[in-house]
C-alpha cells in the first residue's frame, strides 16, 4: 500500500520521470496505432517492432553509449529498413504479403539477437540494461529518457493532430482521396514514418517482442466503445496510459519483473473487457440498451396519458394530479414519479406543486405517439385485415418503435384517412 | 461507330492501360461534348472502372492520354467529382454518415484547413438531396447497400463539381432509390453538369442517357444513344464470349507479352 501511494503520488522524483515517460510512450503508441489498426497493418507493426532490435544494438556498438536519443535514431532507421524490405519483397517478388512479413521479422530479429549476445559477452560495463529492449523495463527510465521521449511523442501526436482530416480520408477511401488530388503517397509515407517512430519509442516500455500489442490492442479495445474516429483516439490513449502505468507500477514493486508482459497483460484485460462490455456490441451494452428503451416507453406513456386527458376536455395545458393520471392509465406510482421528474427536466412537462401539465414540446411529442398509435391500428385493420378489436395491444408496443421515415410511409399508405378503427381522430401535423 | 466531336469535355486519346501484363483498356479513343448524361456499358471486366480511373488519373496509362475540359486532370480536379464503386472501401470504418459526406468538402490544396460551418451546411444539403437525413448520425456500416451508395453520391454532391463520374451507382439499389437518384442526376444535367455513369441495366439505357459508350476492353462505340444503342453494337459488345479480342487478351496475359513496343 505504501508502495502504491509512493508511486502514484510521485513522492520519489525518479518515479515522476518514469510515470511521465510512460504516459508519453503509451499515448503516442495508441494514437498512431489507431491508424495502424484501421489501415489493417497490425502484422506489419509486429514485423517492424522486431526489425528494430538490430538498429538499437548497432547504435550502441557504434556510439558506445545508451543515450536514449542515439538509440532511438538507430531504432527508427532499422525499423524503416524493415518496412522497406517488406514492401519491396511483396511488391517485387512472388512472395505473398505474409511471407514477406515473416521473412523480415525473423531475419532482422535473429540479427538483433546475435548482436545483443555479442554485446553482452564483450564485457563492456555500459551495456548493462540493454537487454531491456527485449521485454521492456520502463521502471528503469531516468530523467534524460523521459525528456527525450516527451519531445519525441509530442512531435508524433502533433503531426497526427495536424493531418487528422487528410489521414482520415486516405485511410477510409484512398481512391477518392487520390481523385480529389490529395498527396496520398506522401501521406501514406508519413503515416508509416509515424508508425515506425511510435514503435521505436514504445519498445522502451514494452520491448520489441510485445510492442505490436501496445500499438494495436488499445485501438482494438476502443473500437468496441465507439463508432467515431476521434473518440476512438481518445479512448485508446486512455486505455494505453492506464495499462502503462499499472504495468510499470507492478514492475516497480517487483523490480525483477520486466514491464512489457505486464503492460500487455493489462491491455489484454482491457481488450477482453471491451468485448464483453463495449457500448456498441458488448453484453453490458445490450442490458443498458434495454433499460434505455424501458425508460423511453415510460416517458412516452406519461405524455400519452396527459395528451389523452387533454383530448377528453379539449384542454391540453391543464395541470393534472398524479391520481388523475393513474385513473386514465395505471402506471405504478414510483415509476410515474420518476418518469415525470425526468420529463420536467427535459422540458416536456411543467410542474406546479403536485400537478403536471404538458409543455408545447411535450404536447407535440404526446401527439406524435398517439398519431402513430392510431395510424398503426388503422393500417393493421385496412392493410393486414386484422379485426379492429385485436389491434390495440399491437399498437401499444409499436408506437414506441416507429421512426419518422416509417411514419411518413404509413401516412402515405393511409392516404390521409381521418379516423382510426375505433373512430378516434388521427391528430395529423398541420 | 465512334463519333468524334470538336471541343470535347472528355477526351481519351489512344489510351491503353495494362495491369501487370493484362490489358484492361486497349487503344480507347473518344471525345464527348459538354453537358451530356453519358452511359458507360459493357460486360464485367471490360474496363469500365479502369476507364474512370484513367480519367481521374488513378491509374497510369501505358500509352495515350486522358484530357478533361481540354486539360490534364491535375489542373481541373476541383471541378470533377468521382464516385467509386461501393465495394472499394471498408464500411466498418469509424465514421458516421455526416462525417463521410463532409469528406467531400476537404480541400487538396490546403491539408490543414478544418471544415467550416458553411462546409457543414453544404454537406447537410447534399444529404437531404439523397434523402439520408434520418441517418445522419448513423455509423456507415449500419446502412443498407443502397444507403451506402447514396452516402457516396452525397459526398460527391458536397464537392459542388461541374462534372460527375459515377461507377455503378445503381448496383444493389432498389427501384425507388434508383428513380430518385436518376431524377437528381437529370436535374443536375439540366443545370449544365456533365454526368458519366457506369451502368449495367440495358433496359433503362435509352431512358437514362443521351450519350453512350459501349466497351469491351476496346471501345466499341461512342455517340448519341439513339445512334449507338443498336442490336448490332450490343452484339459486338457482349457477343460470343470467346471473340477474337478476348482470345488475344488471354494470350497476352499468359505469355506476359508486352502490348506496346517501347
Ligand atoms: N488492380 C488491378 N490489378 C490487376 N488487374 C486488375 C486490377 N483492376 C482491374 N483489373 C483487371 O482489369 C480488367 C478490367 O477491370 P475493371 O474493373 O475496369 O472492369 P469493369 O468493367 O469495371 O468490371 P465490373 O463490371 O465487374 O465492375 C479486369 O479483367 C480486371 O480483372
Ligand atoms: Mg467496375
Amino acid at each position: 500500500m505504501e508502495n502504491f501511494i509512493d508511486f502514484f503520488m510521485l513522492r520519489d522524483p525518479n518515479v515522476a520521470w518514469v510515470v511521465g515517460g510512460i504516459i508519453c510512450i503509451t499515448a503516442a503508441a495508441a494514437i498512431v496505432g489507431t491508424f495502424t489498426l484501421l489501415r489493417k497493418q497490425a502484422l506489419i507493426g509486429d514485423a517492424v517492432s522486431h526489425a528494430i532490435l538490430p538498429g538499437v544494438c548497432l547504435a550502441f556498438i557504434i556510439a558506445q553509449t545508451k543515450n536514449p536519443m542515439i538509440l532511438l535514431i538507430g531504432a527508427t532507421i532499422s525499423g524503416w529498413l524493415g518496412l522497406l524490405a517488406i514492401n519491396y519483397l511483396s511488391d517485387k517478388t512472388k512472395l505473398k504479403g505474409d511471407a514477406a512479413l515473416g521473412l523480415v521479422l525473423s531475419v532482422f530479429y535473429g540479427l538483433g539477437i546475435v548482436l545483443l549476445t555479442a554485446i553482452q559477452q564483450s564485457g563492456n560495463a555500459a551495456q548493462a540494461g540493454l537487454d531491456k529492449f527485449l521485454f521492456g523495463k520502463a521502471a528503469a527510465l531516468v530523467r534524460d529518457d523521459a525528456i527525450t521521449f516527451a519531445i519525441f511523442s509530442f512531435v508524433l501526436i502533433t503531426i497526427v493532430f495536424l493531418f487528422y482530416q487528410p489521414f482520415k480520408l486516405v485511410v477510409f477511401d484512398k481512391d477518392y482521396a487520390l481523385a480529389k488530388g490529395l498527396p496520398v503517397r506522401r501521406l501514406e509515407v508519413l503515416l508509416s514514418i509515424l508508425t515506425v517512430s511510435a514503435i521505436a519509442l514504445g519498445i522502451q516500455a514494452v520491448g520489441v517482442v510485445l510492442m505490436a500489442a501496445l500499438l494495436i490492442a488499445p485501438a482494438a479495445a476502443a473500437r468496441y466503445w465507439t463508432n467515431s474516429l476521434s473518440w476512438m483516439l481518445v479512448l485508446s490513449t486512455v486505455f494505453a496510459i492506464l495499462a502503462g502505468l499499472i504495468g510499470t507500477y507492478i514492475s516497480y514493486t517487483v523490480p525483477r519483473m520486466p514491464t512489457g508482459p505486464w503492460i500487455v497483460s493489462i491491455l489484454s484485460v482491457f481488450a477482453l473487457g471491451s468485448i464483453f462490455l463495449g457500448r456498441k456490441k458488448g453484453l453490458l451494452a445490450r442490458y443498458l440498451n434495454q433499460r434505455f428503451h424501458k425508460e423511453k416507453m415510460l416517458k412516452e406513456n406519461i405524455l400519452k396519458v396527459l395528451w389523452h386527458l387533454g383530448e377528453a376536455d379539449q384542454n391540453f395545458e391543464a395541470f393534472r394530479s398524479v391520481d388523475q393520471m393513474q385513473e386514465r392509465r395505471f402506471i405504478p406510482l414510483p415509476q410515474l414519479r420518476r418518469g415525470s421528474k425526468k420529463l420536467v427536466l427535459e422540458g416536456s412537462l411543467i410542474r406546479k406543486e403536485q400537478k403536471f401539465a404538458l409543455s408545447p414540446e411535450g404536447k407535440e411529442e404526446g401527439e406524435r405517439i398517439i398519431r402513430i398509435h392510431r395510424m398503426w391500428e388503422l393500417y393493421l385493420t385496412t392493410h393486414m385485415n386484422l379485426p379492429a378489436d385485436h389491434v390495440h395491444e399491437d399498437a401499444e408496443a409499436i408506437e414506441h418503435v416507429i421512426t419518422p421515415e416509417i411514419e411518413a410511409e404509413l401516412a402515405k399508405v393511409l392516404e390521409g384517412a381521418e379516423k382510426d378503427p375505433h373512430a378516434s381522430p388521427i391528430p395529423y401535423k398541420e | 461507330m465512334i463519333k468524334q466531336v470538336p471541343d470535347p469535355v472528355l477526351e481519351l486519346h489512344n489510351l491503353t492501360v495494362v495491369y501487370e501484363s493484362k490489358p484492361a483498356l486497349w487503344n480507347v479513343d473518344y471525345t464527348i461534348p459538354e453537358n451530356h448524361l453519358i452511359g458507360v456499358v459493357g460486360p464485367n471486366g471490360s474496363g469500365k472502372s479502369t476507364m474512370l480511373k484513367a480519367l481521374m488519373g488513378l491509374v497510369k496509362p501505358s500509352s495515350g492520354y486522358a484530357h478533361v475540359y481540354g486539360k490534364e486532370i491535375d489542373e481541373v480536379r476541383q471541378r470533377i467529382a468521382y464516385v467509386p464503386q461501393r465495394n472499394s472501401v471498408d464500411w466498418d470504418f469509424p465514421v458516421n454518415v455526416f462525417d463521410a459526406v463532409l469528406m467531400g468538402r476537404y480541400k487538396a490544396n490546403n491539408l490543414f484547413r478544418r471544415v467550416s460551418k458553411a462546409d457543414k451546411e453544404i454537406a447537410m444539403e447534399a444529404i437531404k438531396k439523397v434523402q439520408l437525413e434520418p441517418f445522419v448520425k448513423r455509423q456507415i456500416s449500419q446502412l443498407s447497400g443502397g444507403q451506402q451508395q447514396r452516402v457516396f453520391i452525397a459526398r460527391a454532391l458536397a464537392q459542388e463539381a461541374d462534372m460527375y463520374l459515377l461507377d455503378e451507382p445503381f448496383a444493389g439499389v432498389d427501384a425507388a432509390t434508383e428513380n430518385s437518384i436518376m431524377s437528381l442526376l437529370k436535374e443536375m444535367n439540366a443545370n449544365g453538369k456533365t454526368i458519366l455513369v457506369v451502368h449495367h441495366d440495358l433496359q433503362s439505357v435509352k431512358d437514362y442517357f443521351d450519350w453512350l459508350l459501349l466497351m469491351n476492353t476496346r471501345l466499341i462505340a461512342s455517340g448519341p444513344t439513339e445512334e449507338v444503342f443498336t442490336e448490332d453494337m450490343l452484339q459486338k459488345t457482349y457477343g460470343g464470349k470467346l471473340n477474337i479480342l478476348s482470345r488475344v487478351v488471354e494470350i497476352i496475359e499468359k505469355q506476359g507479352h508486352p502490348i506496346r513496343e517501347k
